[in-house]
């Protein structure tokens, strides 16, 4: 690829100047090599590409004013030239006609059918912009770029010299920087010229432009001159503004394939195909027959079609895209998703013409802006290093408060931690140890501005002790352990989280990091099971998150007397409420392994895949930290490869027996 | 009478509704009534005859049994979309358990005597409504046998 011309000593040697006045001896130039000139000129109003016979013929002095559905003509204050941007026709009619004759058949004495040989005399192309050329290389990579390849437009493209012309101005609906495709020209010329006062200066990009730039009557540009080239495409760039954020927007619109705006874009679309005939990389074609009257001979002409077309997709059994919204959804999520997917780029240059060109003024940007918003930069944590790293070893923490939350099961928050205790994540456990009680290892169920709650169930000597602690207490910690939930790989998912009776809360951590960034996931669920309703935990923030709109709370108890009003049944029942589509959930699932097996197999039947579900395993910790060898399950640690493991990395150890 | 157009486009919203074909949601549209529960209403007595199935349309409904003692105990609730009272498929049977309307809710309901009547002279209609009764009581018989597992147990 040939870099931009920069005002480098090395660069403007290899630089010219030619005056405006002797612009027809480029054009002269061009016709004399047995070359066809096709270039700007004004028809009807607008500044197209046709044939031109001379510098005359060029749109001197005029600027295209537009906007989402508008273009004007304007007079410049000065005679520029080029002092436009693109119009509404594009050079793929040149490489890739509307109308194309590739193949006739007969049977008149003889049955047989014949393609064409390719006819592309020589032709030149004049005033070819930056995110011009990238379509033209767009359509290389679509036509010739795969196993199978269009050889009428390997020969169009072939015998076509281009001369590129940098951008000096800029329109309403240009958005190239945003997709990287200009104001600079870097390559697939044979000659480039940046317009300045008076002039051109000119650069040759092959022996081919080398030899026409040579006829010229040129001369050094001065350094002035070359700089004022540069300058006058730089403060292109500053006109257009910020670029959109277009990182991730095949990612990301491919999330989005269900969003309201479809149908809402598609009520204002009338469908009329001008977006994909002015657009430069549209490519798709229909075959039209044209036969006698006797049916003995018959031409098939490819003519340009479109994706908005009520009939493109259509077959013999009905039409697989029979809703507008399907069609304009079609088209949108072609050009900046799955064109990745079949040819390694968008298929948008941002040329602008499918905004300016569009009756009822779509602005593809404003779209995209609100059916696919940018995802901001996940920045994926990594944990925190624990402290008291060694058995035996703790940092003294203070209870601030103890909260029953059910007959056995009491929260207590805990002060004057270590401030990486603070820093942990949601998941991560603790090892607590008071004088006289071996460690034990408990979730923090809370992350509070100068704390952690710990909810403790009394099932042993030490989370007995634990559980009678009073305000003011001591406790030991290590810690923050372990692996912590993935919320980041939930952007943009739909996330669901599945608890069982005390495990929610290794979940309530995630349940307060999933609400507070609610707008970054598709959707927030939490499905809730426990055996009575006396049994639940965190009854107030049940009570708060069921009436919040950041998440969606179902609850449901095994059992229950006449006075509960709620759902009963077990939590796995909750999922025939799920109408969502199941490949796109990330599931967080703790609660007994029986229960977690049985939510798995749940959600696995809907849909959701195995490396979406993450689970929280339990086992007997003594130290936290991998040296003690309670918690091996196979190959693993539960306390530092886990407790939180994608299903995916467990296997057939998950519910298996006896590991 | 309600519109059968109605009762089709409510069954159409219930996961056991919606995948029949037209003439047997017809069928059962004219078969049954719509009827409004108030909460706490008592739809269907456990060992009553049982003569009425329905398919919840909107609301909650709780399938109470009493146990001695204890008092009425829920087993289950039942969600739209799912039914009540399908012990009416199989004649001279009894109610296997109260049921009672947990908030305001909506059931198309029909009585056992037609809806037995018509399965047996119907086939089209017996082959569709068996099965889904059939879904509805292996559902049901899957979280029995969890919450028989008392999984949260201490």
């Amino acid at each position: 690829m040939i870099t931009t011309p920069a005002p480098s000593h090395a660069a403007a040697a290899r630089q010219w100047f030619l005056a405006r006045a002797d612009l027809d001896a480029l054009i002269a130039g061009l016709r004399d090599s047995g070359r066809r000139v096709i270039g700007p000129t004004i028809r009807e109003d607008a500044i197209v590409y046709d044939e031109i016979q001379s510098a005359a013929d060029l749109p001197a002095g005029w600027h295209d004013e537009q906007s989402a559905g508008r273009y004007r003509l304007e007079r410049r204050t000065d005679e520029q030239v080029f002092g436009y941007t693109v119009g509404p026709t594009s050079w793929k009619r040149f490489t890739f006609p509307p109308n194309l004759p590739i193949a006739s058949a007969h049977r008149t004495g003889s049955f047989g059918f014949e393609q064409p040989t390719p006819d592309a005399p020589p032709v030149a192309f004049v005033g070819v912009r930056a995110c011009e050329i990238a379509a033209l290389e767009i359509q290389d990579r679509v036509f010739l770029g795969g196993q199978f390849t269009d050889e009428d437009f390997r020969a169009r493209r072939a015998s076509a010299f281009i001369v590129a012309v940098q951008c000096t101005t800029s329109s309403g609906t240009c958005f190239c920087t945003s997709m990287g495709t200009g104001p600079e020209v870097h390559g697939g010329y044979d000659i480039l010229m940046t317009e300045i006062d008076g002039g051109f200066v000119v650069h040759a990009g092959s022996p081919e432009g080398a030899a026409i730039v040579a006829k010229l009557p040129t001369r050094r540009p001065s350094h002035a001159e070359a700089g004022a080239a540069v300058d006058r495409v730089e403060s292109v760039r500053t006109q257009m503004g910020e670029p959109l954020p277009m990182a991730g927007i095949d990612e990301r619109l491919k999330l989005q394939l269900d969003h309201p705006r479809w149908a809402v874009v598609a009520d204002r679309c009338v469908e009329c195909g001008n977006c994909t005939m002015a657009c430069p990389t549209c490519f798709c074609t229909s075959v039209v027959e044209k036969s006698d009257m006797e049916g003995k001979r018959s031409t098939t002409d490819r003519q340009w079609d479109s994706c908005f077309d009520v009939a493109f997709a259509k077959v013999a059994g009905g039409d697989f895209r029979s809703r507008p919204r399907d069609r304009y959804r079609q088209w949108l999520t072609h050009k900046f998703s799955t064109w990745f997917d079949q040819f390694g780029s968008s298929g948008c240059v941002g040329c602008g013409r499918c905004i300016t060109w569009c009756p009822v003024a779509i602005d593809v940007r404003e779209e995209l802006g609100v059916i696919a918003p940018p995802i901001a930069p996940v920045i994926r944590p990594v944990a925190v290093e624990p402290v008291a790293a060694s058995p035996g070893s703790y940092s003294i923490a203070r209870v601030a408060a103890v909260r029953p939350e059910t007959e056995d099961t009491s929260t207590l928050t805990l002060t004057d931690v270590d401030p990486a205790f603070l820093a942990g994540r949601p998941g991560q456990f603790v090892m607590i140890a008071l004088p006289a009680f071996p460690a034990v290892p408990i979730s923090i169920s809370r992350f509070r501005a100068n704390g952690i709650d710990l909810t403790i169930r009394a099932v042993g000597p030490t989370s007995t002790a634990l559980t009678n602690l009073h305000p003011g207490a001591k406790v030991g910690l290590r810690g923050p352990l372990g692996t912590f939930w993935p919320v980041e790989e939930a952007y943009g998912r739909h996330a669901v989280v599945v608890a069982g009776g005390v495990g929610l809360s290794p979940l309530h951590g995630l349940v307060d990091a999933l609400v507070a960034n609610h707008d970054r996931f598709e959707s927030v669920s939490l499905f809730y099971g426990s055996r009575t309703p006396e049994d639940q935990l965190f009854r107030d923030d049940l009570d708060t998150w069921s009436a919040s709109k950041a998440i969606d709370v179902a609850i449901t108890v095994d059992r229950a007397g006449p006075e509960w009003k709620g759902r009963v049944g077990v939590v796995t029942g909750l999922f025939d409420m799920i109408s969502w589509d199941c490949t796109k959930v990330t599931a967080f699932v703790v609660g007994p392994e029986r229960m977690m097996q049985a939510s798995v197999q749940g959600l696995i039947s809907k849909g959701v895949p195995a490396d979406r579900i993450c689970v929280s395993m339990e086992r007997h910790m003594e130290c936290g930290i991998g040296l003690c060898g309670h918690c091996q399950m196979a190959g693993r640690f539960v306390c530092k490869d886990g407790p939180v493991f994608r299903l995916n990395e467990l296997g057939d150890l998950f519910n298996r027996e006896g590991i | 009478m309600d519109d059968h157009a109605t009762v089709i486009s409510m069954l159409n919203h219930t996961w056991f509704g919606s995948d029949l074909a037209p003439e047997t949601q017809e069928r059962l549209a004219k078969l049954g009534v719509i009827q409004d529960f108030e909460a706490d209403e008592v739809i269907l007595h456990e060992g009553d005859e049982a003569n009425e199935m329905g398919i919840l349309i909107s609301g909650q409904l709780a399938l109470r049994t009493l146990v001695p003692e204890r008092g009425p105990v829920t087993i289950l609730s039942v969600e739209p979309g799912d039914i009540f009272g399908w012990s009416a498929v199989l004649s001279a049977t009894q109610v296997q358990s109260t049921v009672v309307a947990t908030e305001k809710s909506k059931a198309l309901v029909i009585e056992g005597t037609k809806l037995r009547a018509a399965l047996k002279e119907d086939h089209a209609l017996a082959a569709s409504l068996y099965p889904r009764v059939l879904i509805a009581v292996a559902r049901r018989l899957r979280a029995t046998r969890l919450q028989l597992l008392d999984l949260f147990a201490r």
